[in-house]
């Protein structure tokens, strides 16, 4: 908060707004219905006053027709004040859901625009909890707090003018105890805020260690080590409930020296009001009124100051929402985009050199030139910048600097819808999503049939292995694939780059190892797809570099080899010795 | 509903009293001071302000006693509060604690069966969320209690001045806390709805950034976004449904008190008229009432409470209740310093019950040997190590190690003998040696030497902080072949007597792999090694083979003997170089 950089709470919320403009749509509407709510609520009790005061303590005996006249009107005023509160308590509940909808579905949809560094697996629970814990946070605080402060305001507003009416001197008083009495409570809430902190922090450790506990429970099972995980975990709890105790006993004690003051002030009030009112010409009548008066000014400022607190942490939240929308997208679709010839796709890198933000160049100046209908397999070490090298040619990264071109295109030119129908990438670790093995091959192509599905794993043949799922195509694959094995997720993958049928293809072959059998069919799926089409693949095989037509070799992003399998071994460097060690392990004994 | 909710509110006060005790005295003292800063006020109205301003006597003697006294009453209200929200944070959050190491001790001893049926963020959610859930209603619990003794005085206190208001009081709260429980009941369904859609918007979430490069590649981020939309909506729609409800009760609720304070002054007016109650009778018990609002809206909020924490409390029942513990006998291990002998007989083993994974396996390790588990993809081979260290029971038959039943050991005894090293790699929020070490007592050179033997010292090395460079979520990022390095490092510092590896170097160079395995053949590890393998160069280091096929033991013998003997395990075997030559053939066709 005390950081000069960040956003205001109150510009985070204008600006939220107009991202999302249901938030405030009939927001003067539901102001004025809560003002209503509350003013009709302080007549109640001033119709009864006035009651007590002429009918019942007055001298005469009691009119019972006329109290229950005026008795009927404060009812009427109930009532309308009930009907005031529940409308614009509603329309609260339906802007701020239909806001906060809208919200989410646009940091949702921005979430997919960023750039895969910013996708990195370290950081996506992250950016989950912007589109749910985040906006769940201001859900809470728009429909509870907001009112809340809503409703408070006006009380505050109704009383100090009734105060005024009855004497502006004892007003200024009230004021200037007033006004202390918010200081304090202000700073309070900052001496809280840095408990709160300490809370957090406990309560993300043993959120950590608790996850750990579960989640790697077949390791601590496997070693025995339940009680040392245990210990683990009580500690962190005892440590997180510790400090909660200690922030509630602060927390009361903060607040109940406010209630002191709010003490003090009616015997200062009272004090001066005896002592001048005289002279000011207050009557007993008006001094009385003036403590009730002073009660319901001070009662909500406590509540207000809490309720700024819960605003802070709605609008950090709504401020790392907002972070997201501000991340530029870097790679967008280019406005009068160019379409792709349909024949003839190659690839050529110009002086292309990529590096992670801050961090050593992964490819420098890689100059290279694939030819349409070229099969080329790219090979080296881990960290030598062939997957960089993939995902450049796809557009799914863009360079640091240099050119890369598609189809005598260059690549940032090309309409997306045009460039996605064209190139498809595959990726390492094939992702499924939840649902059937036909679903999942769709998604490389919408409105794709089961029978269409199942006929592509005919052509890549995969007949047998897809008649032994249970349910052939209509096989769930369960969360993330996790009912298929990862050389069967290879499979799928494959099959939904088929039915996409792109004209190039880049392909990051799995590094994991799959049983000998499911490899091989995984290769021969993989030519087929290859079969007629430009192909980069990122080989990880033996077999795969040595079925290619050319193979590039990388080392410490750099092209140090290019040429065919047969003359690369011929020249004895790079590619001869990854070579060797691959046939060491393929072939040993 | 409500007596489930009372009996659950009812059963955390036992366990906690003391904290409930000081929380209820707070409450009681602060309603209290709530009467007497009334009482006080009318008093000082009587005696100072009317006499001074309305008669014009002097304030002498009267002022600061009665400025003295308000204070004095602010000085028992805020002893109130601060009790009354101390006790109910001590007792809130220590409940909380208890529930959450319940939970986890619980968790910790449940067969891995049980945690296989459920994921491990619905587990986290019901020790996280539920508990708190479960255990809110703590929070306003003490001060309703203080304020029902509040409320049940003021009935008292009315219906022995007169019969007739003491009914219309009680009437009125009647009506309320029936409205409240209606409330309580009809919302709860919409309610758990609304938990039910949030859950679905956090899975598309959660699997379309997991998946976004996949979207990315394929185009695919409209269609994403449009899925997305349609379950944001949905939940959109159930919240204001759940909420609009809930906002009407609050409406009604919180206009009631109003109502019979009206109520009261007409009846009352008509008993004064009637000279059964006098004025000031009348006027004592309207400012009373008065005094009940925020009582009786507490008792209301507790209601919908106690509901809601009904509900979150019957998730973390239904995992404290789960009876699928692992049992343990007495058997401690032996040190002898040689690899364990490990034997199966006519084991079968299924996930599910009507779905057998292995059958009748009956396979005989002899003790120091390194035994290969090979076989086609869903064979069993993953299954049969993981019934190897006891991560999971046989249905029927007996694993054995050096002759004695797994199941007989006592526990964390077996953790000793058999080390499991899986192929996915779980890493600790830790340091790279408290990874290896899992908290246990050994010296650094141990793990220096293990870390060498799982080919891991040279990048451990090259860490920012060597060994003490901190690794798992929070840490530093390792690839995967080099956790799985640090993973069996952390099997092998343990020098264990039988050492199972399932698959567990897959993403590891296959140069280094090699190494490694050749490496632990030369160790002078007292392990009998159990490899379950996918590489002809981790097959050919075995002194012997399992082969499987279907959950079925078909060969085991040395790699020869199975080529000879066993069809299945030569055509997998060759299955890569007979693929090779034919590719090698059509490429010679081709050109030729």
């Amino acid at each position: 908060m005390a950081d000069r950089t960040t956003m205001r709470t109150s510009t985070a919320l204008r600006r939220s707004f107009g991202v999302a403009p249901e938030l405030r749509r009939g927001l003067v509407a539901t102001l004025v219905l809560a003002v209503i709510g509350t003013g009709l609520q302080i007549v109640v009790p001033v119709v009864l006053q006035q009651v007590i005061d002429s009918e019942i303590l007055g001298s005469a005996a009691v009119d019972t027709a006329s109290v229950t006249r005026r008795g009927l009107i404060a009812l009427g005023a109930v009532v309308i004040a009930m009907g005031a509160r529940y409308l614009s308590l509603r329309r609260l509940v339906v802007s701020s859901a239909s806001g906060l909808a809208q919200l989410r579905v646009i940091t949702f949809r921005h979430l997919h625009r960023l750039s895969l560094l910013d996708l990195q697996s370290e950081r996506r629970g992250a950016l989950v909890a912007r589109v749910t814990s985040d906006i769940e946070t201001m859900q809470q605080f728009m429909e509870w707090g907001g009112m809340g402060m809503i409703l408070g305001f006006s009380q505050v507003l109704l009383a100090a003018v009734v105060m005024l009416f009855y004497s502006w001197q004892l007003s200024l008083v009230v004021l200037a105890g007033v006004v202390i009495y918010t200081l304090l409570i202000v700073y309070f809430q900052r001496v809280l805020g840095r408990a709160h902190d300490r809370v957090r922090e406990r309560v993300s450790d043993s959120l950590a260690v608790t996850g750990e506990a579960i989640s790697g429970l077949q390791t601590v099972r496997a070693y025995g080590m339940e009680d040392v995980v245990k210990g683990r975990v009580d500690e962190t709890l005892d440590r997180q409930f510790s400090a909660e105790v200690r922030t509630a006993i602060l927390a009361s004690s903060l607040f109940s020296s406010a209630e002191l003051f709010a003490g003090a002030l009616t015997a200062v009030v009272i004090g001066v009001g005896v002592v001048f009112g005289a002279d000011w010409g207050l009557s007993a009548g008006a001094l009385v009124a003036f403590l009730f008066l002073v009660n319901l000014l001070v009662d909500p400022i406590q509540r207000l100051v809490e309720t700024l607190d819960q605003a802070q942490s709605a609008g950090a939240g709504l401020r790392k929402i907002l972070a997201i929308l501000d991340t530029e997208v870097l790679i967008k679709d280019p406005v009068g985009g160019v379409e792709l010839p349909e024949h003839g796709i190659g690839v050529r890198f110009d002086r292309v050199t990529f590096a992670y933000p801050g961090g050593p160049d992964v490819l420098h100046d890689v100059s290279v030139d694939v030819l349409p209908g070229q099969r080329v397999a790219v090979v080296g070490e881990t960290g030598s910048g062939k997957t960089t090298f993939a995902k450049l040619a796809t557009r799914l990264l863009v360079p640091s600097s240099g050119v890369v071109e598609i189809g005598g295109v260059q690549i940032d030119q090309v309409r997306f819808g045009s460039l996605r129908s064209t190139v498809a990438f595959v990726p390492q670790e094939g992702f499924l999503f939840d649902g059937t093995i036909a679903e999942n091959v769709a998604y490389g192509r919408p409105g794709v049939t089961d029978a269409d599905a199942r006929r592509a794993f005919d052509d890549l043949g995969l007949a047998v292995w897809i008649d032994s799922m249970p349910d052939g195509v209509r096989t769930n694959v369960g969360e993330r694939g996790s009912n298929l094995s990862a050389g069967e997720r290879q499979l799928v993958a494959i099959t939904r780059a088929w039915i996409a049928d792109p004209r190039l293809l880049v392909l990051d072959e799995a590094t994991s190892a799959v049983d000998p059998a499911l490899e091989v069919q995984i290769r021969r799926a993989i030519e087929y797809l290859t079969e007629g089409r430009t192909s980069v693949t990122i080989a990880h095989r033996l077999a795969t570099a040595e079925a290619s037509e050319r193979v590039l070799v990388f080392d410490e992003g750099a092209i140090v080899e290019d040429g065919s399998h047969a003359a690369l071994l011929a020249l004895d460097g790079v590619y001869a010795s990854l070579h060797r060690d691959w046939e060491g392990a393929v072939t040993s004994g | 509903m409500l007596g489930g909710g009372l009996r659950l509110t009812w059963g955390f006060v036992k366990r906690r009293p003391w904290s409930f005790l000081v929380a209820v005295t707070g409450a009681i003292l602060f309603v209290s001071a709530i009467v007497a800063s009334a009482v006080v006020v009318g008093r000082v109205t009587d005696e100072l302000i009317i006499p001074v301003l309305r008669d014009g006597e002097s304030t002498e003697g009267k002022l600061w006693p009665a400025m003295a006294l308000i204070f004095a009453v602010a000085l028992w209200k805020a002893f109130g509060i601060t009790l009354r929200r101390s006790g109910a944070g001590w007792l809130q959050f220590g409940t909380r604690a208890d529930a959450r190491k319940a939970l986890i001790d619980h968790q910790m001893h449940l067969d891995l069966a049980w945690h296989d049926r459920r994921s491990t963020g619905d587990l986290l959610s019901v020790s996280e969320v539920d508990t708190n859930q479960g255990t809110f209603v703590l929070a306003p619990f003490p001060y309703a209690t203080g304020s029902l003794f509040l409320l049940i005085g003021t009935i008292v206190l009315v219906a022995l001045s007169d019969i007739v208001l003491g009914g219309v009081i009680l009437v009125g709260l009647l009506v309320i806390l029936v409205i409240d429980v209606s409330g309580a009941f009809r919302t709860f369904g919409p309610f758990v709805e609304v938990q039910e859609q949030r859950g679905v918007v956090s899975e598309i979430a959660h699997e379309s950034v997991d998946g976004a490069l996949t979207v990315k590649a394929l185009g695919r981020a409209d269609e994403e976004t449009e899925r997305f939309r349609r379950a944001s909506d949905e939940l959109r729609d159930r919240l204001i449904r759940v909420n609009s409800m809930w906002v009407g009760y609050r409406a009604v609720v919180e206009s009631l008190p109003s109502v019979i304070t009206i109520a009261l002054i007409v009846f009352g007016a008509y008993r004064v008229a009637a000279g059964a109650v006098t004025a000031g009778d009348l006027v004592t018990v309207s400012y009373l009432l008065s005094l009940m609002t925020m009582p009786i809206s507490l008792l209301g909020f507790v209601i919908w409470e106690m509901a809601h924490s009904m509900a979150a409390w019957q998730r973390v029942r239904g995992v404290l209740d789960a009876e699928d513990l692992v049992e343990h006998g007495d058997a401690v291990a032996v040190d002898s310093g040689s690899g364990g002998a490990v034997d199966s007989s006519a084991v079968t083993f299924g996930y599910a019950i009507d779905d057998a994974v292995l059958h009748d396996v009956d396979i005989d390790i002899l003790g120091g040997k390194t035994v290969a588990i090979v076989g086609p993809t869903a064979s069993g081979k993953s299954t049969l190590a993981l019934l190897l260290a006891r991560l999971w029971d046989p249905r029927s038959g007996e694993i054995t190690l050096d002759g004695r039943d797994l199941r007989d050991f006592a526990r964390s005894e077996l953790a000793g003998e058999v080390a499991f090293v899986a192929q996915e790699s779980f890493l600790f929020d830790d340091t790279v040696e408290g990874n290896i070490t899992l908290g246990s007592d050994i010296p650094r050179g141990d793990v220096i030497a293990a870390a060498r033997l799982a080919g891991a010292e040279r990048f451990i090395d090259e860490l920012d902080y060597g060994y003490d460079t901190r690794i798992g979520e929070r840490g530093t990022t390792l690839s995967g072949g080099q956790r799985q390095r640090v993973a069996l490092a952390r099997a092998l510092v343990r020098r264990p007597r039988v050492l199972v590896l399932d698959d567990a170097t897959s993403a590891v160079d296959p140069s280094v792999e090699t190494e490694i395995l050749r490496g632990l053949r030369r160790s002078e590890l007292p392990s009998t090694v159990v490899i379950v393998a996918y590489r002809r160069s981790s097959i050919a280091l075995a002194d012997e083979v399992i082969y499987l096929e279907d959950g079925r033991v078909l060969a085991q013998g040395t790699h020869d003997q199975l080529l000879a003997s066993t069809p299945g395990y030569a055509r997998l075997l060759r299955a890569y170089e007979h693929d090779m030559a034919e590719r090698e053939r059509n490429r010679e066709d081709a050109h030729g």
